[in-house]
């Protein structure tokens, strides 16, 4: 039931987060309230209107500094083709390292990220000699790996080549009776591909839309 | 399932990662461990042979350097490991479930066991193939070496919690352990000190911790101005400000 919207995904009650940069303060939510429906959800805005922090804070990575963030699903890290992988570590030891944190069956989770990822003998490498392409695959392969109810995804799908598109289409697919996706990229053939809803960061605010086709107008309409 | 049990969980996971990279990824691995305290044991114990105190037999000297030096190792390596515990697993904090702190506890955990381990060995081997005495007081040797592995604790944390705002603080800290080496009692006894000084030397809270692990080494060492409540009163001290000042700066850095 992929429209089904008695289901709640991740709740947020009148969140705040600001950071102190050097140049002074910047709002990335100034009380947000929403209520996010269990759908596959697109989030855009601007560079730096606060898309990844937005991700890390529905994760809860990190804690608003005012207001709550309830999440009554599980939901995965903010899956992206650099940021979880220890550098020093191999594929094969950051795969474990994640099994173990989340409780997986070891072997199991290995053996499915190495047919995904398709790294060969860099499988066994420190993940610091991977391209970019690779590091999208092991991150996309692990996370798959796992049965999260909301994966929360950080323009992995734009890096990587046709085959791997169609690959991680294809596995996400096979995840949809029990998953949802939210979304970060600027890509919009790719949000198409995956999200029919839309929610967009703007100045502080957040703007929920059903239909994903609304919430890229206005997106587009401030990008004018 | 509850926090605690999650905690214990990504703590383990964090042990066995950091295990893997310890000590460098070159074959020598886990021996160079043991090779470090064994290499300025017999160095010591060489020099202080040359010197001449020839008073007593040179088992006796690398008994003595050998309490003092695993001892202080112990504090010293430990604070340092536990002050890069942040820098070091950062990509890691980007599953929800891993915090700094569990970063910090697990190379507690792992520097505590291995030179827990390391000390075992060294002083086992004294006993059975230099035919050193047996320990007097394993309870107060282990004390004096929890109270040691928590001042390094603390003193790591704060320095963690340091680096987010100056990480050139190690420095300082590195600068700060070259000398501590020669006023730690390391290869000499508070008692043999004269009186001025050894006021002034027993404001050194390490002082404490390695004469305390020597104390229950020997039977009958002097150890009046040893004295183990003033070495956990900066426990408590250093540990509080570790992490207060964690929980205070947790969000403040990405």
């Amino acid at each position: 039931m992929a429209d089904t919207f008695s289901d709640t995904m991740i709740d947020l009650k009148d969140v705040s987060k600001t950071y102190s940069l050097r140049g002074g303060r910047k709002v990335i939510l100034n009380g947000a309230t929403i209520s996010l429906p269990w759908r596959n959800t697109a989030i855009l805005g601007r560079n730096g209107a606060g898309k990844s922090t937005l991700l890390r804070l529905l994760a809860g990575i990190e804690e608003p500094d005012t207001g709550k963030t309830i999440r009554h699903k599980t939901v995965s890290w903010p899956i992206g083709f650099r940021g979880s992988f220890h550098p020093e570590l191999s594929g094969i030891e950051n795969v474990r390292f994640v099994a173990r944190i989340y409780g997986q069956n070891t072997e199991q989770l290995i053996d499915e990220v190495e047919s995904f990822a398709e790294l060969g003998q860099f499988f066994y490498e420190p993940f610091k000699t991977y391209s970019s392409g690779m590091g999208a695959r092991l991150a996309f392969g692990l996370s798959m790996a796992i049965n999260f109810e909301v994966f929360l995804v950080d323009e992995v799908m734009a890096v990587g080549d046709a085959r791997f598109q169609r690959k991680s289409k294809a596995a996400f697919h096979g995840r949809l009776p029990s998953s949802r996706i939210i979304m970060v990229s600027h890509s919009m053939p790719a949000l198409r591909d995956y999200c029919q809803s839309g929610l967009v960061v703007n100045d502080g605010n957040l703007h929920y839309f059903e239909d994903l086709e609304e919430a890229i107008d206005l997106y587009k309409l401030i990008n004018s | 399932m509850t926090r605690l049990a999650i905690n214990l969980r990504v703590i383990f996971a964090l042990v066995l990662r950091e295990a893997r990279v310890r000590h460098g990824r070159a074959r020598i691995g886990y021996t160079w461990a043991i090779l470090e305290p064994v290499l300025l044991i017999s160095i010591l114990t060489f020099l202080f042979g040359l010197v001449g105190r020839n008073d007593s037999s040179s088992g006796d000297f690398a008994l003595f350097f050998a309490t003092g030096v695993l001892a202080f190792q112990t504090y010293r390596n430990t604070s340092i490991y536990v002050s890069t515990a942040f820098d070091q697993n950062r990509p890691l904090f980007n599953y929800p479930m891993v915090k700094p702190m569990d970063a910090a506890l697990a190379r507690l955990v792992l520097d505590g066991s291995t030179h827990a381990a390391v000390i075992t060995l060294v002083l086992c081997f004294q006993i059975y193939a230099l035919g050193a005495p047996p320990p007097n007081n394993i309870p107060l040797m282990i004390l004096a070496l929890t109270l040691l592995l928590s001042l390094a604790f603390g003193v790591g944390l704060s320095l963690a919690v340091l680096r987010r705002f100056m990480p050139s603080i190690s420095n300082v800290y590195l600068v700060i352990m070259g000398p501590a080496f020669f006023v730690s009692c390391v290869f000499f006894s508070l008692s043999t000190v004269p009186t001025l000084y050894r006021n002034i030397l027993a404001w050194n809270p390490l002082v404490h911790g390695v004469e305390g692990f020597r104390s229950g080494y020997y039977y009958g060492y002097q150890n009046a101005d040893v004295d183990l409540f003033y070495l956990f009163t900066w426990v408590v001290i250093v540990n509080f400000f570790g992490l207060v000042g964690e929980w205070l700066t947790r969000f403040r850095i990405r």
